[in-house]
């Protein structure tokens, strides 16, 4: 056995004293964050990532490239003594090389792109330069880790280098330490939380009964010190990668928001203020938080788990508690607290769309098996009441048992909870709790996506547990089992392109059901890029239908430009909002395409 | 013989009032009494003679027409005060019946008296309900301006009455003119609106005319403003704009949404024209013309010249 | 500062109910704080903001109104007096007689806040008559109120013009809804004011009924308010006569 070379022999230490780093930093990290690193987790996150590996992501797939070829370099530096006597062992680390050098090449060549345009961005926002500097120096040495990635493992193809290389990668393992651990440590505690998940900073039954003194009870922000340990850890996990800011709606209609900077600025924020009591508010701007339509697709898009929307809300419900509402919020609010939907119309009317169908109330057929509940749009706007009366028409056709439950439906809470009043949210989902459960209602169909979310997902925590079904699961199931068929020759003879809801789609996972209704109704179904989880938004979430912010353009408009270079002519909705953005929005840019619901063009092939 | 009091606070309320008046005075057997303070104003018709009361400045306060007011009326015992219910008129009403210990009535309407009481329609709770209101003489009443016809001006005897000099705490340091045209879409009782059936922005000024004609003001949905740009964002009616109560709405090419219908479905009346006879805004429509807003706008225009001719 | 804003709980036109001869059904009818009184509360807090000191909230009212209170409460008011009477059978003069009488026992206040009128009856009497009865000077229809030492410069917002004036302190004043974007109290909020105190008078014992002419209702009829929908055919010429023709015997279109 030769003997061992001092020098490899004390490059060897190095390397392996710069692992230790590594992992005592996500330690430290994940000490700190409340984080298990259980083995539970990691392959938990094993799965997550792989099942998202099929959704061939772009940012997704650079990311990944960047982790696992972090994580080659390392499990190959740590190898180094035994790799001479398992020559099948290099060659497999040298075949994985290649596509992990070809996807750091690429995040290479995107960092330089997001780069760039971020520079546009903070320039857009007016972004101080202290921002800047701290922006741009982040994502420098983001492409320093990437290039020595890339050059660490290049370096395996030349056995010279052997030395250089445990250099790069001691450099690499130091800035992974020093900046990459934490967001790891953020992704592993937060990859499976549902992008639905929002706090609950209080149970207001709770608060009635007496049993929560009103007084003790914080919503929301007013001071950096009271964003809670995991909000602290989710910010702070912000590496100036900007997969959210190419993903945000609102960043794209030029509106005053890019997540990425808020994320940071909210992070640089927290961590100049010692005592903690910095206004969030001097720094970021209230039609900065306005302009979020809460679509989703930064959470999404990030691949560090950062939870922008966290921070949002809860910033938003400092605005509110502060009274830092304009008339069109306050009104919208007002509207919900006195009449029970956000529009300020008598909810006694709520059921006019119905008359003359013969649908029944739940009072009047307590033994329906399903309630159909319309929802504000569908029960208000006359051009959405037609997708009320085509969801009934199919629900008849196939002998489906419904009600609804008339002036007895209020408005689900959704506007005021995005909006940041809390409050109000529970209050109207504790009456809706109460009216369906009174009625011993167990199965919903919804046929607003923001309805459906609630119904579904945030019921539950206040006592409402109930099968929910969105209307194109519904149908999508109905066509399936044969319950309604559409006979060939009412296969309509047009083009129609999916506009996926990001409540139902990106929320939910409703995308697959919908296009299935679609496949058995039209000729010809054509697709959007941005489409299922990774559709973009029509501009109305987030309560951003009662209000307007500044703009250089319209979200919808955005959107309904990428449906026409579909060349499909009729936009498919799944949404009563979309449809009306969208609608508005196809007058406007004289695309002139129809903008109808799935509901309504399954309904006129029966 | 007793006499109903009218506030000349301008020419072209104080005829109204005197109209409404007029009425009073018939039912409860007195004479109509036009009061000018300070000097006496041009063209307000007063058949039971014109009051003037001396001593105050003419270009005075509300606070200091009412004092000069009640000093007279604790000599002359005027049986009512009527005032028009402009800002100023229900001002000197009020605190004239404050001063006399009298009943006030707001805003009145199609006005009776018999000898010893009268009385007036008003409109409450957003004009849902009409209250017949009334009061013992003496009182004082604002009446709802727009709602006599003006009575022709004339002269009549003039009685003088001095009343001393009186003062204000408030003092009036400035006056400016609203800006003329400014739209104040909240204010207005007829709106004629402009939707996407509005080919172009060259357009628009065939609506501005139309709602000139009709004594009204040009309001627009959200894609004329928000997306377009045609119209400055103060002329957006709906959800995200203004909202507004005229007595007349007419939608012009406009589909109706309910971004748009939240902002005007308190109007009084609605008429509406669009080419789609299934747009949504005839259901919020008492008035409903399916056609080109092309051909209806300017045969509307010609059918309002022919009437006023 | 010491400012006391006057409010009313109105009824609530969008829930009133009619009785079988159409006459709305007063008795019981769901309330809310009048619209245009947020402005004058969000007024009073903000002089409150700058000047420091307390705000009062009076309303004259039922104990249905404390529900008003609360809401201004919650909007930060320090606290609140309600003069108990049936709103429904007072007059202007009766009501600002009220509110005078409560306001003077538990004043002197440096400003007094009313809005221009009430969302329900609007009859815009109350804040002059109130003036006169609390013997102050007083600016109805203001846009903007700033305090300096002694003396406050307003602006009040005409039909057609916009006045500045000057007046003493204390004074009293209305506000129109153009003066300012009144705050949302939150849920919570409003449940948290549930602890600050509100102090009970009993209306005809602070302001016995005097000797004076009462505006009384003699009846009332409701005015329908569904859409007719009459759809208007004939050529572009005929159509637009017949709209004209309508719209005038409506009493829409002068």
């Amino acid at each position: 056995m030769a003997a061992v070379d001092p020098v490899f022999a004390a490059a060897y230490a190095v390397t392996v004293a710069s692992v230790v780093l590594v992992f005592y930093a996500l330690t430290a990290h994940a000490r700190r964050g409340s984080v298990s690193l259980s083995p539970g987790r990691l392959v938990g996150l094993t799965r997550d990532e792989a099942s998202r590996l099929r959704s061939g992501d772009a940012v997704f797939l650079m990311h990944l490239s960047i982790a696992l070829g972090v994580g080659l370099s390392i499990a190959n530096s740590l190898l180094v003594p035994v790799l001479g006597y398992v020559p099948l062992l290099v060659t497999l680390i040298l075949v994985l090389s290649v596509p992990l050098i070809a996807g750091l090449v690429a995040s290479f060549a995107w960092r330089i792109e997001r780069f760039v345009r971020s520079k546009a961005v903070e320039r857009g926002l007016k972004a101080s330069s202290d921002f800047t500097a701290s922006s741009s120096y982040l994502q420098l040495i983001l492409m320093l880790a990437i290039a020595l990635t890339t050059t660490e493992l290049a370096v395996l193809w030349s056995p010279s280098l052997v030395l250089a290389g445990s250099a790069v990668g001691v450099a690499r393992n130091v800035l992974v330490a020093a900046y990459y651990s934490r967001p790891s440590v953020n992704l592993i505690g937060t990859y499976d939380k549902p992008l639905s998940g929002m706090k609950v900073p209080f149970n207001l039954a709770e608060v009635m009964a007496g049993k929560t003194d009103p007084e003790s009870v914080r919503v929301g922000v007013g001071k950096v010190s009271e964003f809670d340990p995991a909000e602290r850890l989710s910010f702070d996990s912000c590496v100036e990668i900007g997969a959210c800011e190419a993903a945000c709606p609102a960043t794209a209609a030029g509106r005053p928001l890019s997540p990425r900077v808020l994320v940071r600025k909210v992070s640089l924020l927290a961590a100049s203020a010692e005592d903690g009591s910095a206004d969030p508010f001097g720094s970021v701007g209230e039609d900065e938080l306005w302009s979020c339509t809460s679509c989703g697709a930064c959470v999404a898009s990030c691949p560090v788990g950062v939870e922008h929307l966290d921070v949002i809300y809860d910033l938003r419900r400092g605005l509110v508690a502060q009274g830092k509402l304009d008339k069109k919020k306050s009104a919208m609010l007002q509207n919900l607290a006195e009449n029970q939907n956000p529009y300020g119309f008598k909810n006694s009317t709520r059921a006019a769309w119905a008359e003359g169908l013969g649908v029944d109330t739940v009072a009047a057929n307590p033994d329906a098996e399903y309630v159909y509940w319309v929802g504000c749009v569908s029960s208000f706007d006359q051009r959405a009441q037609r997708i009320a009366r085509a969801l009934s028409k199919i629900l008849k056709a196939a002998g489906v048992s419904f009600a609804i439950l008339g002036s007895e439906e209020a408005c689900v809470g959704d506007p005021a909870r995005r909006l940041g009043e809390e409050g109000r949210y529970q209050e109207l989902a504790f009456q809706n709790i109460e009216k369906l459960n009174s009625h011993g209602v167990r199965k919903i169909i919804a046929t607003c996506p923001h309805c459906f979310n609630a119904l579904k997902n945030e019921y539950p925590a206040f006592g409402g547990r109930y099968e929910v079904v969105y209307h194109t699961q519904l149908i999508s199931n109905l066509i399936r089992e044969g319950k309604i068929t559409v006979p060939p020759e009412k296969v309509q003879k047009v083009s129609v392109t999916l506009h996926d809801a990001c409540y139902a789609s990106r929320y939910n996972s409703v995308f697959d059901e919908p296009r299935a209704a679609l496949e058995a109704s039209v000729e010809d179904v054509r697709e959007m890029g941005r489409r299922k989880e990774k559709t973009f938004c029509c501009g109305a979430g987030g309560s951003n239908y009662w209000y307007e912010v500044p703009q250089q353009r319209s979200i919808a408009g955005i959107r309904t430009e990428e449906a026409s270079q579909t060349g499909a002519k009729t936009i498919a909705t799944e949404c009563p909002f979309c449809l009306s953005m969208l609608d508005d929005s196809t007058k406007v840019t004289g695309a002139g395409m129809e903008v109808r619901d799935v509901a309504e063009i399954v309904a006129d092939c029966l | 013989m007793k006499s109903v009091w009218v506030y000349s606070e301008s020419e072209s309320v104080s005829n109204e009032v005197a109209s409404a008046a007029v009425g009073v005075a018939e039912g409860a057997g007195a004479m109509v009494q036009v009061v000018d303070i300070g000097a006496s104003r041009p063209g307000a018709f007063s058949p039971g003679g014109k009051l003037l009361l001396k001593g105050p400045h003419p270009d005075i306060t509300p606070a200091l027409a009412a004092e000069a007011l009640a000093r007279a009326a604790r000599e002359l015992q005027p049986l009512v005060l009527l005032t028009g219910a402009t800002r100023t008129g229900r001002e000197i009403a009020a605190r004239f019946a404050a001063k006399m210990r009298v009943g006030c009535m707001a805003e009145v309407a199609n006005l009776s008296a018999d000898g010893a009481s009268f009385s007036g329609d008003r409109n409450v709770f957003a004009g849902k309900v009409v209250a017949r209101v009334s009061c013992q003489f003496p009182a004082a009443a604002t009446v709802k301006v727009g709602s006599y016809p003006k009575m022709a001006a004339g002269e009549g005897v003039v009685q003088e009455k001095e009343v001393g000099e009186v003062s204000d705490p408030v003092r009036v340091v400035g006056r400016e003119k609203k800006a003329a045209g400014a739209v104040d879409l909240k204010s207005a009782k007829v709106i004629v609106s402009a939707g996407r059936g509005v080919k172009k922005k060259e357009d628009l000024p065939m609506l501005e005319e139309l709602a000139s004609e009709m004594h009204g003001a040009l309001g627009c949905s959200r894609p004329l403003s928000a997306d377009l740009g045609w119209l400055p964002e103060e002329h957006h009616i709906g959800l995200t704009g203004v909202t507004v109560k005229p007595d007349l709405y007419l939608a012009v090419g406009i589909s109706g949404q309910l971004q748009h219908v939240a902002g005007m479905k308190d109007s009084k009346v609605v008429a509406s024209i669009n080419t789609d006879k299934d747009a949504p805004i005839f259901q919020a429509s008492d008035y409903g013309i399916v056609g080109d807003l092309y051909q209806l706008v300017p045969a509307l225009r010609k059918a309002l010249a022919s009437r006023a001719r | 500062m010491k400012i006391a804003v006057c409010v009313k709980h109105a009824v609530d036109e969008t829930e009133l109910k009619l009785d079988a001869n159409g006459s709305p059904v007063l008795a019981g009818a769901p309330g809310k704080m009048s619209s245009f009184d947020k402005n004058a509360v969000e007024e009073g807090l903000r002089l409150k903001a700058k000047h420091q000191g307390e705000v009062v909230v009076f309303v004259v009212g039922t104990a249905d109104s404390k529900k008003s209170l609360k809401e201004a409460l919650a909007m930060g008011a320090d606290r609140g007096v309600l003069v108990t009477s049936d709103p429904l059978s007072l007059d202007s003069f009766r009501v600002a007689s009220m509110l005078a009488a409560a306001i003077r026992m538990s004043g002197p206040y440096d400003v007094v806040i009313c809005s221009e009128g009430s969302s329900d009856t609007y009859t815009g009497q109350v804040p002059p008559m109130l003036a006169e009865f609390l013997g102050l000077p007083y600016v109805g229809y203001a846009k903007k109120i700033g305090v300096e030492g002694g003396a406050a410069k307003l602006e009040r917002s005409l039909e057609d013009s916009v006045e500045s004036v000057e007046a003493p302190v204390p004074f009293a004043v209305s506000v129109v809804s153009e003066i300012n974007e009144p705050r949302y109290p939150t849920l919570i909020q409003i449940m948290q004011a549930g602890k600050k105190p509100i102090e009970e008078l009993v209306g005809d014992q602070v302001a016995p009924l005097g000797d004076y002419s009462q505006v009384g209702v003699k009846s009332m009829s409701s005015q329908p308010s569904v859409r007719k929908h009459v759809m208007i055919g004939g050529t572009p010429d005929e159509a637009a006569a017949k709209l004209v023709e309508a719209l005038v015997k409506e009493g829409v279109l002068k």
